[in-house]
Parts: structure tokens; C-alpha cells; sequence
């Protein structure tokens, strides 16, 4: 439990080497950056991965040769599968100028192309509920049909989409790890030269009877103090930084990626403070170990 | 009855759970039984000190430089452990202390040293509240106290100013007044007018009479002479590591020699 007097000597010993306690603050700060942006690479990748995984929806591409009743029978069929929505028939035209609306400024580049490389499509709207396997099972009913050249079910994607962000997962624990090795570094020999400087107010206090507790608390207080601090700085940074960079790009993302790009959910930003103040406050412990006795 | 008004107010400060024993009243503050002490093997600072003063003693301890006049009082206040023998501290070992006790021990004595021991950045109440802080006491309490404090040491209305910039009179003033503001049994003063011109000293060594008429008992370590004539009163002194115990007092006779009565 921290003591008024504890939060109070902690306080006075801040403002008197504010400067000390602002370096370490801001060298905290930029090992949390690191570790919050791919904390938010992650985080978006996930969102990204989790659209994709429940698009609900699959593109059956049909052949060249199939006739109006074939795509119509094929349709028919679809509409009777259990979890399928809706069914819409895009013509190869259709697809080449959706397409150049969205790449005006390629228009003629994309004229050039030939009239093999948008096919005719079935788009299939599926409730989300569906499964994988029930989506699998029926791509590979619908590949034995004659009139159909192939069927996409952008599970592919999903799963090269997964292996990309367990290895987002890997690179931020590792970030994690190495910020876990800064903060103890950092706060370690903050409190150790603090600790040093104030080496004459530590006789005092132990020389008036002052429990090694009472002596340490505000020394662990400003560790956690500057570990929280930094994790703040980190936070407010990458949130100007994001905020910058999507007011730029915003619009190439959604079409690129199909989702807006979001900050760090708000128990991400506690966690990481949290982390920050813990971690802190060990570190702290850890350099106070070896309290000169008086 | 001021709560300095003499030895039957005293209480310690004990630990959380521990209990004040009565018949602490009435034994000797300290005791000192075949204390041995040394730093380096085969030349004892202490050798064999047999040593008792009573509550409410003003005792001078003398001797030359590296008597070990100040490692008695290191053992006092745990700073350093004896290697043979018992201190009794109200009949309590000292030296069989654990280390969590030792705070404790200390909020029952109050140490004045000769480098004044303050934190200069620290304003002069700070620097007395600190022996307060730490017994948890609330903060008007504290502000009540340390007012008195300063005013009996003469700096009443000097609490905003750092204690960095006082002159060496001031500064001791600042120190006897932490050592006295939280009521200890024994104050110890490790050459306190050591820094300080001779009418300085006999102005501090009046301060520390005043705290002793109070009721307190006082080990003032002093290797100034002049001290030891102007206050005729009882005098340990070490020499070859042996406490020589003088109840009347001594007289210097020249540079080299003390004279003691007979």
C-alpha cells in the first residue's frame, strides 16, 4: 500500500531531478513505441485476418464456353445450399469496368488487357456462421461441375494472412522482450544514480529509524512512475503518429485492404501502461536490493 | 508537565506487537559488559569495555583520536556489531538485534554527528520532520512538534530556509533539533562541536545540557578539552581500549596529560 508520505517524497524526489527522471522517461518511451507499433501492426492484421475469415462470400469462375442456362442452373443450385444468401452473376465487362472505376488513372492499361483476364463470376454471399469446411465442401461439389473453371474461397488468403501475423505475434514478443530488458536497464540505473545523489538522505532516514520500506517506497514509486510515464509518452506518440499517417492514407487502405486501419484497443493502451508501471516498479526493487545499510 | 519533563514520561517505540516492559524503568539505559571491538585482526579498538549509565546521565566520552570513541557510539545506534560482549539498551542486547528491529532501536535514540548529517536541499523542517515522518505520525502533529523543536534549538521561524545554507551553528542546531524531536531515551553526540569555533561548542554543549535537564539521558564524545573544564561532569574515557570511568569529572593539566581527582 503506498503511503501519502511515500507518494509524497516520491513526488519531491521527481521534481528535483526532473531532468534525470525526463531522460529515462523518454528512453522508456521510445522502447514502448517499438513495442506499440507492432503491437498495432498485430492488432490490425487481426482485424484484417478476422474480415476475411468472415466475408461470407465466394467467387465461382466460370468457363468461357458456359451457356445462360448453365450459369443460370448453377445458380439455382447455389440458392438451395444451406447458409448461401445470395447469388450474383458478374459478366467479365461487368468485372473490367468495376474494376477500372476504382483504377481510373490505369484505364488504359487495363483496355490492353484481354477479355480472358476478368471472367464471367458467380459472387456468392454466405452467412457468416458458415464454416470452413462447409464452404470447402462446397467449392469441391461446385469444381465437378462442367460449366465451372474454378472457385475461390479466399480461405488461402485467411491462412496466409494467419502465418503472417503468428509471425507479427513472434516479433513482438520478441519487442517485448527486448523493451522488458530496456525498462529494467533504464529504471535500474535511473534509481541507482538517484539513489547515489540522495545517498545522504538515505543515512538520514535510516539514521531516524526508518524501515527499509519506508526508505525504498518512494525509490519503487518512481520506477513505476517513470515505466508508466514512458508507456504514456509511447502511447500519445504512436496516436499522432497513426493519426497522421491514416489522415494521409486512409482511403488506400480501405481499398487496398478492405477495413479501415484501427488504433490499439483501449485494454491494449491499459495493459501496456500497466506493464509499464510494473515493470517499473521491479526494476526499481531489483537496483534497491543492495540498500546500503547505515 | 511538558512532554519533556523528565524520565518518568518515557516510553520507546516499539514494534508493532511488542510489548513496553515496566521493569525496563528501572534498569540502567546502558550497559556495556566485555565489549571487544576491532577492525583489523590483532589491534582491538575496544578491549574488554565495562561500561553502565543511568537514566537521565549527561556522560562525556574523551579520549584521543582513534580511541574509538565514535565506534562506541557506532554500536550504539547498530551501526557496527561488537565482536565479544553484550550492550543493554534498557537491558535489551543490542547486539542480538535482527535486522527489522534496528529501526526501531534507533527511533529510541537520537544521534547528532560532527558533519551534521542533514540533507542541504532539504529546508530546515524537512530535515527535523524526517524523524517524525517515519514514525507515521499525522502531519499537524509533525508541524506541532518540529515548531517546538526548532524553537528550543533557537531557529524558531527558520523552517523555509535550506538547511545547505545555514552556517555550522545553525546546522548542528538543525541536527539536535531531529535528534530530540522525536522524544528518544539517549541522544548521542559524536563530536557535534567538532566544526565549530570554541564559543559556538560551548553554546551547542549548552543545547545539549538544556535536552538533559529535560530528562534525557546524553553520551556527548567530545576530544575537546575545553568542553570537559567548562562542564565539570562525569567522564568515560578510552584509552587503549579501555573505558576509564571518571564520576567527578577531570581537569586538563597540559597539552598530553588529564588530571584526575582523587
Amino acid at each position: 500500500m503506498i503511503s501519502l508520505s511515500t507518494a509524497l517524497r516520491a513526488r519531491r524526489g521527481m521534481m528535483r531531478e526532473w531532468r534525470l527522471h525526463a531522460l529515462s522517461i523518454f528512453s522508456l518511451a521510445v522502447a514502448f513505441v517499438c513495442l506499440g507499433a507492432s503491437l498495432l501492426v498485430v492488432t490490425n492484421l487481426r482485424a484484417l485476418e478476422d474480415r476475411w475469415a468472415h466475408a461470407g462470400r465466394a467467387s465461382v469462375y466460370l468457363k468461357d464456353n458456359a451457356s445462360a442456362e448453365d450459369i443460370e442452373s448453377v445458380k439455382q443450385a447455389l440458392l438451395k445450399v444451406s447458409g448461401v444468401k445470395q447469388v450474383r452473376y458478374v459478366s467479365g465487362q461487368q468485372a473490367r469496368l468495376d474494376f477500372g472505376a476504382n483504377q481510373q488513372e490505369r484505364a488504359s492499361s487495363l483496355a490492353a488487357l484481354p477479355a480472358e483476364a476478368f471472367p464471367s463470376t458467380l459472387e456468392v454471399d454466405v452467412v457468416p456462421e458458415m464454416t470452413d469446411t462447409e464452404l470447402s465442401d462446397m467449392a469441391a461439389k461446385l469444381q465437378k461441375v462442367p460449366s465451372v473453371e474454378d472457385v475461390e474461397t479466399y480461405r488461402a488468403w485467411t491462412e496466409r494472412l494467419s502465418r503472417l501475423i503468428s509471425g507479427g505475434v513472434a516479433a513482438s514478443a520478441l519487442l517485448a522482450l527486448v523493451v522488458l530488458g530496456a525498462v529494467l536497464a533504464v529504471v535500474g540505473s535511473t534509481i541507482r544514480l538517484a539513489l547515489q545523489r540522495r545517498r545522504t538522505e538515505v543515512e538520514v532516514l535510516k539514521l531516524v529509524g526508518a524501515t527499509d520500506g519506508f526508505v525504498k517506497g518512494p525509490y519503487i514509486l518512481e520506477g513505476s512512475v517513470q515505466g508508466a510515464m514512458g508507456a504514456v509518452g509511447a502511447t500519445g506518440l504512436l496516436a499522432a503518429l497513426f493519426t497522421i499517417v491514416r489522415g494521409r492514407l486512409d482511403g488506400e487502405f480501405v481499398t487496398l485492404l478492405g477495413l479501415q486501419p484501427q488504433f490499439l484497443p483501449w485494454y491494449a493502451v491499459v495493459g501496456l501502461v500497466c506493464s509499464g508501471a510494473l515493470l517499473g516498479a521491479f526494476a526499481a526493487m531489483g537496483s534497491l536490493r543492495k540498500l546500503v545499510l547505515v | 508537565m511538558s512532554r519533556f519533563d523528565g524520565p518518568s514520561s518515557f516510553r520507546p517505540a516499539l514494534r508493532a506487537g511488542a510489548r513496553f516492559s515496566r521493569e525496563a524503568k528501572d534498569r540502567p539505559i546502558l550497559t556495556f559488559e566485555s565489549v571487544y571491538k576491532s577492525y583489523r585482526s590483532g589491534s582491538p579498538v575496544l578491549r574488554g569495555v565495562h561500561l553502565t549509565i543511568e537514566r537521565g546521565e549527561f556522560v562525556f566520552v574523551t579520549g584521543s583520536s582513534g580511541a574509538g570513541k565514535s565506534t562506541l557510539l557506532r554500536l550504539l545506534y547498530r551501526s557496527e556489531t561488537v565482536d565479544d560482549g553484550r550492550i543493554l539498551f534498557l537491558g535489551k542486547d543490542i547486539a542480538r538485534l535482527k535486522d527489522d528491529a534496528i529501526p526501531f532501536l534507533r527511533r529510541n535514540i537520537g544521534v547528532v554527528f560532527q558533519d551534521f548529517k542533514l540533507v542541504p536541499a532539504w529546508s530546515v523542517y524537512e530535515n527535523v520532520a524526517v524523524a517524525l515522518e517515519v514514525l507515521g505520525l499525522p502531519a499537524r502533529l509533525i508541524r506541532t512538534r518540529v515548531g517546538e523543536a526548532l524553537e528550543r534549538v533557537g531557529l524558531a521561524g527558520r523552517g523555509n530556509d535550506l538547511a545547505g545554507v545555514l552556517s555550522g551553528g545553525e546546522q548542528q542546531r538543525v541536527a539536535t533539533a531531529r535528534a530530540i524531536v522525536g522524544e528518544p531515551a539517549l541522544i548521542l553526540a559524536d563530536e557535534p562541536t567538532g566544526n565549530l569555533d570554541p564559543q559556538l561548542a560551548i553554546d551547542i554543549l549548552g543545547l545539549f545540557e538544556e535536552v538533559h535537564e529535560a530528562g534525557t539521558t546524553v553520551v556527548f564524545a567530545t576530544h575537546d578539552r575545553t568542553l570537559l573544564e567548562v562542564r565539570p561532569r562525569r567522564v568515560v574515557v578510552l584509552d587503549e581500549g579501555k573505558a576509564l570511568d571518571v564520576p567527578q569529572g577531570i581537569t586538563i593539566e597540559s597539552d598530553d596529560h588529564y588530571r584526575l581527582p582523587n
